[in-house]
């Protein structure tokens, strides 16, 4: 039987911190936001990075205008400067039932990656959502910013429960009603969606969301170690499926998972969505350093 | 296939399999595992499902073997039996043929007689458990080697004791002593020692008959008791290449009475033409060799119809050997130098005596035929009248009690004056117990008569015309020779080392009305009666003289005449043996055990007449072949050819068929343990 993993697991540990201070998350959309941040926007604003120039109108701010330009061409100018804006991570972390499981466990490991991008967020001054869904949204932390708050974001993937079925399209439509503005949304799950995955994505794409899935899969579950006559329960829903495990069924199964696994990649590759499959076997912080930086997440 | 037990079935199945599905769905009950989501076990089953139209049953494949495990066990004890046609019968009878022609060696090496004691013995393993069985061995009668049985060893050690005989084969004794045998079955009373009369509604018995078909009688036979389903014949024959002598004779030439003619006739019986070496051998001493070639015993048949090929002419030749110089006494053999299925009939003996001259005294009141064809033989006769006869001195007529004739003939005078020696009668009879003329018979034909008789030899019959003869009183002993319609026209009875050859018609007759004697028979006008005449005195004068004596057939009773106060006789057969027969008071010897050919000598015996010959000479037994039915009475039984089927325990093979599904169930097991 594969044990839940311990709940006060150290999420990250500072050595590792240390390696992610000098990344930043790299949004291939540019977005808007109210509040400004530390990214450039298209939109002009009142950064110190110049932009470009426009003729004067009545009411526009005095402070603005380059004298240089009028003294040289007695004309009214008003210097235009790059607008910075706060990115918005929002992650969303499966803590249905079936993530608490495996050897290594999935649940600790997607919330070690979303401690990891949680903290490179932090640290460059983006606005960190995290959300824990099951059967809909679950848990909620909502815009968080600044370095000092990442122990609230520790503290807030210890304290999540893992528990019920899983629910992608609710999640995905709780999140879109919640979360309106544009940004980086990563989400964590094993992606064993009865009802399919295909509308909660849906959800995310509608409000163009910057969209990352990964697809955390236990080792137990990419080649289960099951033999015999077995009557095997599904975790979350107490479902059950009688078994006689030959080498055939295992087989078969294993085809399936590829091409359920392909089948979603295809899904998010056609919808622009950047898709990451993953075992939990593989150690994280590689995932982390070098997959996502691979992938265009990091830089 | 049939079951001893069936119940056994039953209760074992009913004890065993619900208990094993039951359990088989218990060992079902299966061990529940959590998985994160069974999604994809689920997908991946229905995929199976529908690739696999036998997943169900693969499903419940251990099930099924052990089911099939079970049930081969429940069968296994039922005790089932294969073959069971002879299962269950309560009363078997084995019929043996061990007659001549069972002792031809079949290709196996294995004669006739030892396949059937197999089969016999395959049948005895057949019985049930309830099953008695009786064993009669039959030859040219029938023996009762076992009485009914229901110890199979014993059984079997009593088929083993049967032993071959070279006599013919009749079925008929055989078939009355069993339906004798079973009409008195004592089944047993109620009280203990207390025996059932015979039952005339014992259970019908089977009879199991292994022969070769070569039974002589077998269409005579009357069946009263058993029904003709339930007799089953096995046939053992396989080969019929088989080339036989079927008579063979030896003849001193009558004017050079040291030169001896043999001939043997020899028939080939077998499928292709043979040439074959005949040997003649005087004592043992190699004297002559001839050889004769043989067509097949039957021609061939070009086209396809269902016509029975006909006999060969050419099948049969007679191979002769002349001038054999040879003045003794001893015993002459004929072997055919061939490597045929029966060696039986390939050797053939006959006893010569050396020449002598006859003393012949004839008793008449004046017969002229008799006289002149007696003074015509080479033999010392001498001539008296009836009157003379009785008054002449004992010293005159016997030395001892034993005539000093070897033949006295008498001509229409009967006498009890008779000491030991050989008579003819002619018109008259000895006047001994058991013997009488009765009435003068006229208007009566002469229909029957025994061809083969030496007396008859060369002698045709058919023109024998009598016109009055008397009609003669005799002895069952007495052996008929010529028949007429209502009694024996000649006969001849040996009684106290005596012979008496009794003609009941003479040659003469006195008629009132003609007023002189008239003549009673043309037959003295024809050559037939001198040869007849010749062969009765060579007969009576010793036997073989002059002729090779007679042989006998196989199983037939010889009469041996022994010297006087020998307490005991040794009989030296020619299987080797030597039989001590106690003879204290007699004078002659009756021997019967004479069932192998080849020559029997008495010791000590009569010089001359102590040695005899047993042929075969029965075309019946020399033809091989095996017969495809055999018919019994008026109807045909069909001769089952190859073995009996025994009835193998086939517990076995259903043992091993489960021990074979366990393994398999224990493979299966394992190689889904360790996917």
């Amino acid at each position: 039987m594969i044990m839940a993993a311990k709940r006060d697991s150290q999420l990250l540990d500072p050595e590792f911190m240390a390696k992610l201070d000098q990344l930043s998350l790299v949004s291939r959309k540019i977005f808007a936001s109210k509040l400004r941040g530390e990214r450039l926007s298209k939109r002009r604003g009142d950064s110190a990075e110049f932009a470009d120039y426009r003729n004067y109108v009545v009411g526009d701010d005095l402070r603005y205008l380059d004298w240089n330009i009028y003294a040289r061409l007695e004309r009214l100018f008003i210097k235009l400067f790059q607008q910075e804006e706060d990115l918005h991570v929002s992650l969303l972390v499966d803590v249905s039932k079936s993530m608490d499981w495996g050897d290594p466990n999935k649940g600790l490991y997607t919330r070690r990656i979303a401690a990891a991008i949680a903290y490179i967020g932090l640290v460059n001054f983006d606005r960190v959502s995290v959300y824990a869904y099951s059967n809909g949204l679950q848990y909620e932390l909502v815009g968080v910013r600044g370095r000092r708050l990442m122990f609230k974001v520790i503290e807030f993937l210890n304290k999540v429960e893992y528990g019920g079925p899983s629910n992608l399209a609710a999640a995905g439509k709780q999140f879109a009603i919640r979360h309106p503005q544009q940004g980086i949304v990563l989400l964590l799950s094993d992606f064993f969606e009865k009802d399919g995955y295909e509308e909660g994505l849906r959800y995310l794409l509608a409000r163009k969301y910057d969209v990352y899935t990964v697809q955390v899969l236990s080792p137990e579950e990419i080649d289960p170690p099951l033999v015999g006559d077995l009557r095997l329960m599904d975790v979350e829903d107490d479902d059950t499926a009688e078994v006689t495990v030959s080498r055939a069924l295992l087989n078969r199964y294993k085809r399936n998972l590829e091409a359920y696994c392909g089948g979603l990649r295809e899904y998010c590759t056609r919808r622009g969505i950047n898709y990451f499959f993953t075992s939990s076997e593989v150690p994280f912080d590689q995932v982390v350093l070098s997959y996502f930086r691979n992938r265009g997440l990091l830089k | 296939m049939s079951f001893l037990s069936p119940m056994a079935i039953a209760i074992a199945a009913a004890a065993t399999i619900p208990p094993l599905v039951a359990l088989y769905f218990l060992k079902l009950k299966r061990d529940v595992r959590l998985v994160p989501s069974t999604l994809l076990w689920k997908r991946a089953v229905e995929d199976l499902h529908v690739n696999s139209p036998f997943q169900r049953l693969r499903r419940s494949l251990l099930l099924l073997l052990q089911l099939l495990v079970l049930i081969a066990a429940a069968i296994a004890l039922g005790k089932p039996m294969l073959q069971t046609t002879e299962s269950h019968l309560d009363t078997v009878i084995i019929l043996i043929d061990q007659s001549a022609s069972m002792n031809v060696v079949e290709a196996d090496g294995r004669s006739r007689l030892e396949r059937a004691k197999e089969q016999a013995k395959r049948c005895v393993d057949n019985l049930g458990d309830d099953a008695r069985a009786m064993v009669i061995a039959f030859c040219d009668r029938a023996t009762v080697v076992s009485s009914f049985d229901t110890d199979r060893a014993a059984l079997k050690r009593k088929i083993d004791s049967v032993e071959p005989t070279d006599s013919s084969s009749t079925l008929g004794e055989a078939m009355s002593l069993a339906e004798a045998y079973t009409q008195n079955i004592i089944i047993g009373g109620d009280e203990a020692g207390a025996d059932k009369p015979p039952d005339s509604t014992a259970p019908p018995a089977s009879v199991f008959l292994f022969t070769d078909g070569r039974v002589q009688d077998s269409e005579h036979v009357a069946l009263q008791k058993f029904a003709l389903d339930k007799i089953s014949v096995t046939n053992v024959a396989r080969r019929s290449d088989n080339v036989g002598i079927i008579a063979m004779d030896a003849r001193r030439d009558y004017e050079r009475p040291e030169i001896l003619e043999v001939a043997a006739t020899v028939e080939n019986f077998g499928p292709e033409p043979v040439t074959v070496d005949a040997v003649l051998y005087i004592d043992g001493q190699n004297v002559d060799v001839q050889t004769v070639r043989l067509e097949a015993a039957f021609e061939k048949v070009e086209d396809d119809s269902a016509r029975p090929p006909r006999p060969a002419e050419n099948r049969m030749g007679i191979i002769a050997f002349d001038d054999i110089e040879f003045g003794g006494s001893g015993v002459v053999e004929v072997v055919l130098r061939i490597d045929d299925a029966l060696s039986t009939d390939d050797r053939a003996w006959t006893v010569i005596e050396e020449p002598k001259s006859v003393r012949l005294l004839l008793v008449t009141a004046g017969n002229m035929f008799l006289e002149s064809i007696l003074s015509s033989l080479e033999i010392e006769m001498v001539l008296m009248t009836p009157a003379e006869y009785e008054r002449a001195p004992d010293d005159a007529l016997q030395d001892g009690q034993h005539s000093t004739f070897d033949v006295v003939m008498m001509d229409r005078h009967s006498t009890e004056r008779l000491p030991r020696g050989n008579y003819m009668f002619w018109g008259g009879v000895p006047l001994i117990e058991g013997v009488a003329a009765g009435r003068v018979i006229e208007d009566e034909v002469i229909f029957n008569w025994d061809e083969t008789h030496p007396l008859l030899r060369h002698v045709a019959v058919e023109t024998l015309q009598v016109y009055e003869w008397l009609k003669l009183d005799l002895p069952p002993e007495a052996v008929s020779i010529v028949d007429g319609e209502t009694s024996s026209v000649i006969a001849l009875l040996a009684r106290d080392a005596s012979q008496y050859l009794i003609s009941a018609f003479s040659l003469i007759v006195d008629d009132e009305e003609a007023g002189g004697p008239m003549v009673n028979t043309y037959w003295p006008t024809t050559v037939d009666f001198v040869v007849f005449v010749q062969n009765s005195v060579q007969y009576l004068a010793g036997n073989a003289a002059a002729v090779g004596r007679r042989s006998i057939r196989p199983g037939d009773p010889v009469i041996l005449p022994i010297p006087k106060r020998t307490r005991q006789v040794k009989i030296h057969r020619p299987d080797g043996v030597t039989e001590s027969l106690s003879a204290a008071g007699y004078e002659t010897l009756h021997y019967a055990r004479t069932r192998r050919v080849g020559t029997y000598r008495a010791e000590p015996g009569l010089r001359g007449r102590d040695v005899f010959a047993v042929n075969l000479f029965n075309t019946v037994e020399s033809r091989i072949e095996p017969a495809e039915a055999l018919t019994l009475g008026a109807q045909s039984v069909e001769a089952r050819a190859g073995t009996i089927e025994v009835n193998n325990p086939a517990w076995r093979y259903l043992l091993l068929a489960a021990l074979v599904f366990l393994l398999v169930e224990w493979v299966i097991y394992n190689r889904r343990v360790f996917v």
